[in-house]
């Protein structure tokens, strides 16, 4: 019932489809708000005191109790494990982007058939979920000594997103205008230069993209950071949270829940700032193709 | 034009792929050698033929996780596609305040899947959990019950968590689809007396192509090779009935069982390819017609 406003249907008269407007009104709000609760209940455990039960007194109402940050601060090491997430997630980005973007613009640019067929290779390895070369890998990374590591982490995570990448940044630099390159040709430009100078600056919409679409699930690799960083030192946010949490076995949740609460807060902040980017980017060509 | 030498922005595809080739390609191709040795990990490998093939099929918690992953997949990825495409039918249009319902939408899709499951362990525990107290403060404590103590209702809590974390994810991609599509064709559709049913199945559903492509072939592959969401919500109980093939490749690679894990692998990747090639297959021959 409530879609049919979209079409403003024939015959409809303005007080219906004021109900209806209203209506749509509510359902998004009570969409929205599902999807914050549990953010929202998440912030209410973090600050109840370590004795109180959760279901004593009004449970919404919360004690204000922050001693539990500083605590589940220094218990967990967890700002350790958000400097290598940090670490391994700005070093992925950056290989993602760099590499995928040229490789983009060779294959939209240059049709010969090696950039066809490493195209080609990509698009059908998008298809093979990165679990299944894990274990393999895993004897790969024993013999470069790269399996606790942050770097090591970092290739695979790279890796992983790759292909995506190269498949959103063809798609957006096919859809760009050949004049600019070849007047940066006429002006003197070599090809490499036009990269870098004019198409690079070009790509900020699918960087943007790119950055939401990867980033967040690099920050928060589980799957492969069981396998491949397991000395403590070396821990991300996902690997350090639980084996803190595993502790506890669901006892001290006021301090479990403050723990979340800092591991979330650079990546809501971070995605406060790109969040705005993200449709232009998925807009603007990245889907085109 | 003028003749172009032959310059170096040709091989700019090369570093993308050689990375790709090494921590990906290269283990794959290994992988499917290993996947037929007794490999530990540490030892030397013995080539045992179609053994671990033969174990797995003989296996029942093997055969249990097929089945979970396979029902698993049945139920999250249509349910994705569909609640996704609803919330952006819903925010596809100018209304105040859209761009922060975008945002609430998408937010539980950049948290770890790790810290989500733990949220939604707390809601759902039995008798001390948040939704217990909700009911018992309703009255009605016996509408809550030991969901996650049961196959049928653990894996229904699981698919039900992973559709309300990622469906932003799937939402913002079908948004971005239907900004591509012309307000000039409704009013076209609507001039021609067509009712909003019409429009939606003639206009919109066949221009969407592209974007449920994108996501239904995603939204398989995720599923088929879920892990964390799993990990954190059930850790594969009671038992190990909610197991899925991923966290059963895990555990199997670090019970010194490598050999064997990687033939699970492959086994994973024949189920995912089947779906996913039908599917693109299916999509493909549709747009044609």
């Amino acid at each position: 019932m409530t879609f049919r406003i979209m079409n403003e249907g024939k015959g409809m008269d303005i007080e219906m489809k004021k109900i209806l407007c209203g209506l749509r009104y509510l359902i998004i709000i009570m969409i929205s708000l599902l999807c914050l609760a549990p953010f929202g209940i998440l912030l209410i455990l973090a600050l109840n005191t370590p004795r109180r039960n959760f279901y004593e007194g009004n449970m919404f109402v919360p004690d204000f109790y922050f001693q539990n940050f500083p605590d589940g601060w220094k218990q967990s090491q967890i700002g350790h494990a958000m400097l290598n997430s940090g670490l391994i997630t700005a070093g992925a980005i950056l290989l993602i982007v760099i590499l995928g973007a040229m490789a983009g613009y060779a294959v939209a640019r240059c049709k010969n058939k090696f950039n066809q067929t490493v195209y080609l290779i990509f698009l059908c390895c998008m298809m093979v979920p990165g679990i299944i070369n894990t274990v393999p890998l895993y004897g790969l990374m024993i013999r470069l000594h790269a399996v606790n590591t942050l770097w090591g982490m970092t290739c695979v995570c790279a890796t992983l997103a790759i292909p995506q990448a190269v498949f959103v940044f063809t798609g957006f630099i096919r859809a760009l205008p050949m004049e600019l390159e070849e007047a940066a040709v006429i002006d003197g430009c070599s090809q490499m230069q036009v990269f870098w100078k004019i198409i690079l600056p070009l790509l900020k919409p699918s960087v943007s993209a790119v950055v939401i679409l990867n980033g967040f699930g690099i920050w928060n690799n589980y799957a492969q950071a069981a396998f491949f960083l397991q000395d403590r030192a070396k821990h991300n946010v996902p690997q350090a949270l639980s084996i803190y949490f595993q502790q506890f076995a669901g006892a001290r949740w006021n301090i479990m829940a403050a723990t979340a609460v800092i591991a979330i807060v650079p990546v809501v902040i971070v995605f406060l700032l790109f969040q705005k980017n993200l449709m232009r980017g998925l807009t603007d060509g990245a889907l085109k193709g | 034009m003028k003749s172009r030498k032959i310059g170096l922005h040709q091989f700019m595809a090369v570093p993308a792929f050689a990375l790709y080739a090494v921590f990906f390609i290269y283990p794959l191709l290994k992988g499917i050698g290993l996947c037929f040795t007794d490999w530990d990990g540490i030892k030397a490998a013995h080539f045992v033929g179609l053994r671990n093939f033969i174990d797995f099929f003989h296996d029942q918690r093997a055969l249990s996780d097929i089945r979970t992953t396979v029902l698993f997949t049945l139920g999250s990825a249509p349910l994705l596609n569909i609640v996704g495409l609803v919330y952006a039918l819903l925010m596809n249009s100018e209304f105040r305040g859209k761009s922060i319902a975008r945002m609430c939408i998408y937010m539980p899709a950049i948290i770890s899947p790790l810290i989500m499951g733990y949220i939604w362990y707390f809601l759902l525990q039995p008798g001390r959990g948040f939704l217990y107290h909700f009911f018992d403060g309703l009255g009605h404590p016996e509408w809550f019950g030991n969901w996650m103590g049961n196959y049928k209702s653990a894996l229904l809590v699981i698919v039900l968590v992973n559709v309300w974390q990622y469906a932003g994810m799937t939402m913002v991609i079908y948004l971005a689809g239907l900004q591509g599509i012309s307000r000039d064709l409704y009013e076209a559709a609507r001039i021609d007396g067509a009712r909003w049913v019409d429009g939606f199945l003639h206009v919109t559903l066949p221009l969407l192509g592209p974007s449920i492509r994108i996501n239904v072939i995603t939204n398989i592959i995720g599923s088929l090779s879920v892990f964390d969401i799993v990990m954190s919500l059930t850790g594969g109980g009671p038992g190990y009935q909610t197991e899925t093939l991923s966290i059963y490749i895990m555990r199997m690679c670090y019970g010194s069982k490598t050999g064997y894990s990687v033939a699970v692998a492959i086994i994973l990747f024949l189920i995912v390819l089947i779906p996913v090639a039908a599917s693109s297959w299916l999509m493909r021959k549709k747009e044609e017609d």
